[in-house]
C-alpha cells in the first residue's frame, strides 16, 4: 500500500507539475466559486439569525422564566429572582408586568403592548435604556410617564407602515386604556427605536404602574428576565435554573427566537439547503467530468502503466491525489474570496429596511465541514472514472475501446 | 525445464471472438527460449507476432495451451499476481514509446523501481544507470516532448531493462524511426543481449533487423512457420 501511495504520488505531481496551467487555474477558479457558495450564503443567513436573536434580547433576555399552565403571572416572582440570582452564572434578573392597551394621542388611537419593567435594573438586562433615540429613559422613581416606541410616533422609521400616534414628542401627554378599562394618562419620557418591531411598536412604564392598575401585589410578574454571564452557556443555566427549585416555564432565548422564527429561519434555511446541494452536485459533477476527461485522454497510459508493471490501485491514487489538490486549491482560493467578501460585508453591512444592517456571521464549524464535504467529494470524483478505466484490461485501455 | 531453458510454451492458441467470427490468431504455438537468446519473430501483417508478444509479456492471456517461465506457469496467475511479475520480472518495449508524457526520463523509470518498493534514492540511481547504458545519462531530466523519437525509444528501452528483467519483449521498437535511428536502439539491445547477456523477444516485421538477433521465429496464419538459430 505504501508502494502504491509514493507511485500514486509522483504521477499526480508530474501530472499536475508538467499539466496545461491554464486550465489548472480555470478549474481552481471554479471550484474556489463552488465552495464560497457552499459557506457565503450559509454566513450571511447566520448573521440574519444573529441579529435576530439579538433583537430577542429586549423581550427574553438570555433566559426567561413565564407563568406555567394557564396561569397569566408568576405569583411568586420574588421568590424565583431569589433562587435565580443565587445563581453564579447569573449576571442580572428582573421581573417585568405586560399587558395590552390602546394609547390615544389627540385624535388617534392604537393599539399596543406595554411592559411594567424596574428601569434601573433593566441597564443591566436590556438594551431599553440605550435605544432613546429622543428624550431620556424611565427613572427609577418616574411615574405617570411613559416610553413609546418609535413606531408608533409619527416620523419615525416603520412608522408609516403601521398605525401610529400622530406627532408624538417627549413631553407630549398620551392616555393609555389598559385591558381591564382603567385609563391613565402619561407624559412621554422618550422615544425608543430599535429598528424591530418587538421594541418598537411596544411601551415601556415603571412595573409599580400595572401593578396599581390591576390591583397586583408584589410578588406578581409576567415575566422574570435573566442575564447569563456567558450567553452561549444558556442552556446549561436554564438546566441549573430549573434544579434550583423554579417551578415555571423555563425558555432561552434561542427557544423563544426558534418559536417565533422558526417559519421564516425554516423557509431560510431550506433555500441554504437547497443551494448548498446544488453546489455540491455542480461541485461534484465538474470535479468528475474534468477528471472523467482525463482519464480518458490518458487512457492509452493507464493501459501501459499496468502493462509495465503499475498496480490499478496506484493508478486510483494518482487520480484520487489529482482531484484532491484541485480541490485543495479551489479551497485555499474559495477561503481567500470568502474572506475578502466577510471583510467587505463587515465594513460595508447589508442594509436591510433602511437601517438595519446584516453583519456576515463567519462560521468555522461549517467551513470545515465544507471542506471536510468537499475534500470527500473530490475523493469520490477522482477515484470513480479512474477505478472504472483500471479495471478494463490492458489491451482494451491501450486500444482506447 | 532445464537450467538453461527460461521459457516454454507448448500447444499456445489464442482466439478472438467478434460477433459472427472467431479469428485465430495463435493456432497451437511451441517452442522454448533460452537464457541469453536475442530472438526476432517476424511474419506478415496478422500472423500473430504481436498477439504471440503480448501474452509473452503477460499483457494478454492465451485461450488455450501453456505458458512457463522459470518452471511457473503463468497462465492461471491471479491478475494483481500477474502485474507484479510484470513489473519484477519482464521488461517490455513498445512500438509508440509509450511514455508517460509529464514525467521526465528518469522519472518514467524510477516510478517502476519505486512501484517495486525501493527508495527514492536507489530507484533514481537505478534509472540513471539503465539510462546511461542506453546513451542517455545527460538527458534525464527531460520530459518525452523534449526528446527526439530515437531518444524517446531509448527511454522506452532503459524502462524496460532498468529492473533487470528476466527477459525484454520489444514489440516492432524501430516502426516509427528512421533507418539510422533504428540502427541506434537495435545495437542498444545487441549491446544489453552481448554485454550484459540480456534475454530478449523482439517483434519486428524489417528482415534487415534480424542482423543484430541470435534466431529467428517466422510466423504465419498463427503457426509457426519457421525457426532457426542465425549465430552464437
Amino acid at each position: 500500500m505504501l508502494n502504491d501511495l509514493k507511485v500514486g504520488f509522483l504521477s499526480a505531481k508530474s501530472s499536475i507539475k508538467r499539466g496545461n496551467k491554464k486550465t489548472l487555474a480555470f478549474i481552481v477558479f471554479v471550484l474556489a466559486l463552488i465552495f464560497m457558495n457552499l459557506v457565503f450564503l450559509p454566513s450571511m443567513m447566520g448573521g440574519m439569525t444573529g441579529m435576530f436573536n439579538n433583537f430577542m434580547i429586549y423581550p427574553y433576555g438570555d433566559i426567561v422564566v413565564e407563568p406555567s399552565g394557564d396561569n397569566i403571572y408568576i405569583n411568586n416572582a420574588d421568590n424565583v429572582l431569589q433562587k435565580v440570582r443565587a445563581i453564579p452564572d447569573v449576571s442580572a434578573a428582573t421581573k417585568r408586568l405586560d399587558a395590552g392597551v390602546s394609547i390615544k394621542h389627540k385624535h388617534k388611537v392604537v393599539g399596543a403592548s406595554i411592559t411594567g419593567l424596574f428601569p434601573t435594573e433593566e441597564y443591566d438586562i436590556s438594551q431599553y435604556p440605550y435605544i432613546i433615540s429622543e428624550g431620556e429613559f424611565l427613572g427609577d422613581l418616574a411615574q405617570d410617564e411613559i416610553i413609546i416606541g418609535a413606531m408608533l410616533a409619527e416620523g419615525y422609521f416603520g412608522s408609516e407602515i403601521y398605525d401610529n400616534l400622530g406627532e408624538v414628542k417627549p413631553g407630549s401627554f398620551v392616555n393609555v386604556t389598559y385591558n381591564n378599562g382603567v385609563q391613565r394618562t402619561y407624559k412621554v419620557k422618550g422615544i425608543m427605536e430599535g429598528t424591530f418591531e418587538l421594541t418598537d411598536l411596544n411601551a415601556l412604564v415603571h412595573y409599580e404602574e400595572i401593578k396599581n392598575v390591576y390591583g397586583l401585589d408584589e410578588g406578581k410578574a409576567t415575566s422574570v428576565v435573566i442575564r447569563v454571564k456567558d450567553a452561549d452557556n444558556s442552556a446549561k443555566v436554564k438546566e441549573k435554573i430549573i434544579a434550583a427549585g423554579v417551578k415555571e416555564q423555563v425558555f432561552t432565548n434561542n427557544e423563544k427566537s426558534d418559536a417565533i422564527l422558526r417559519q421564516a429561519m425554516e423557509s431560510l434555511d431550506l433555500v441554504n439547503v437547497i443551494s448548498k446541494y446544488v453546489s455540491l452536485i455542480v461541485g461534484a459533477t465538474l470535479i468528475l467530468i474534468i477528471v472523467y476527461i482525463n482519464v480518458l485522454n490518458r487512457k492509452k497510459e493507464i493501459g501501459i502503466l499496468k502493462a509495465v508493471g503499475i498496480s490499478p490501485r496506484s493508478i486510483v491514487i494518482s487520480y484520487a491525489f489529482i482531484s484532491m489538490f484541485y480541490v485543495s486549491m479551489g479551497i485555499l482560493a474559495g477561503l481567500v474570496l470568502y474572506f475578502i467578501l466577510m471583510y467587505y460585508f463587515t465594513i460595508s453591512p447589508v442594509v436591510f429596511y433602511e437601517s438595519i444592517e446584516i453583519i456576515p456571521e463567519i462560521q468555522g464549524e461549517l467551513i470545515i465541514q465544507s471542506i471536510f464535504t468537499m475534500l470527500t467529494m473530490s475523493i469520490i470524483a477522482g477515484v470513480l472514472p479512474a477505478w472504472r478505466v483500471s479495471k478494463e484490461s490492458i489491451l482494451n485501455a491501450i486500444w482506447g475501446r | 525445464m532445464d537450467e538453461k531453458t527460461l521459457i516454454k510454451i507448448k500447444n499456445l492458441e489464442r482466439y478472438y471472438k467478434t460477433d459472427s467470427i472467431i479469428v485465430k490468431a495463435l493456432n497451437g504455438v511451441s517452442f522454448e527460449i533460452q537464457k541469453g537468446e536475442f530472438i526476432a519473430i517476424m511474419g506478415a501483417s496478422g500472423s500473430g507476432k504481436t498477439t504471440m508478444l503480448r501474452i509473452l509479456g503477460l499483457i494478454d492471456k492465451p485461450t488455450k495451451g501453456e505458458y512457463i517461465i522459470n518452471n511457473l506457469n503463468v497462465v492461471d496467475l491471479p491478475e494483481e499476481e500477474r502485474t507484479y511479475y510484470r513489473l519484477t520480472q519482464l521488461g517490455y518495449v513498445f512500438q509508440d514509446y509509450a511514455l508517460i508524457k509529464e514525467m521526465s526520463a528518469v522519472e518514467n523509470i524510477s516510478i517502476l523501481s519505486l512501484m517495486e518498493g525501493k527508495n527514492k534514492k536507489e530507484s533514481i540511481g537505478e534509472a540513471h544507470e539503465a539510462l546511461t547504458k542506453v546513451g542517455l545519462g545527460d538527458k534525464d531530466k527531460r520530459v518525452p516532448d523534449e526528446l527526439s523519437g530515437g531518444e524517446k525509444q531509448r527511454v522506452a528501452v532503459a524502462r524496460a531493462i532498468a529492473k533487470k528483467p528476466k527477459i525484454l519483449f520489444a514489440d516492432e521498437p524501430c516502426a516509427n524511426l528512421d533507418t539510422h535511428t533504428s540502427e541506434q536502439i537495435l545495437e542498444v539491445l545487441k549491446e544489453l543481449n552481448q554485454k550484459y547477456g540480456q534475454t530478449i523477444v523482439m517483434v519486428t516485421h524489417e528482415p534487415w533487423h534480424t542482423r543484430y538477433v541470435s534466431r529467428l521465429i517466422q510466423l504465419k496464419d498463427g503457426l509457426i512457420v519457421s525457426d532457426k538459430k542465425l549465430r552464437g
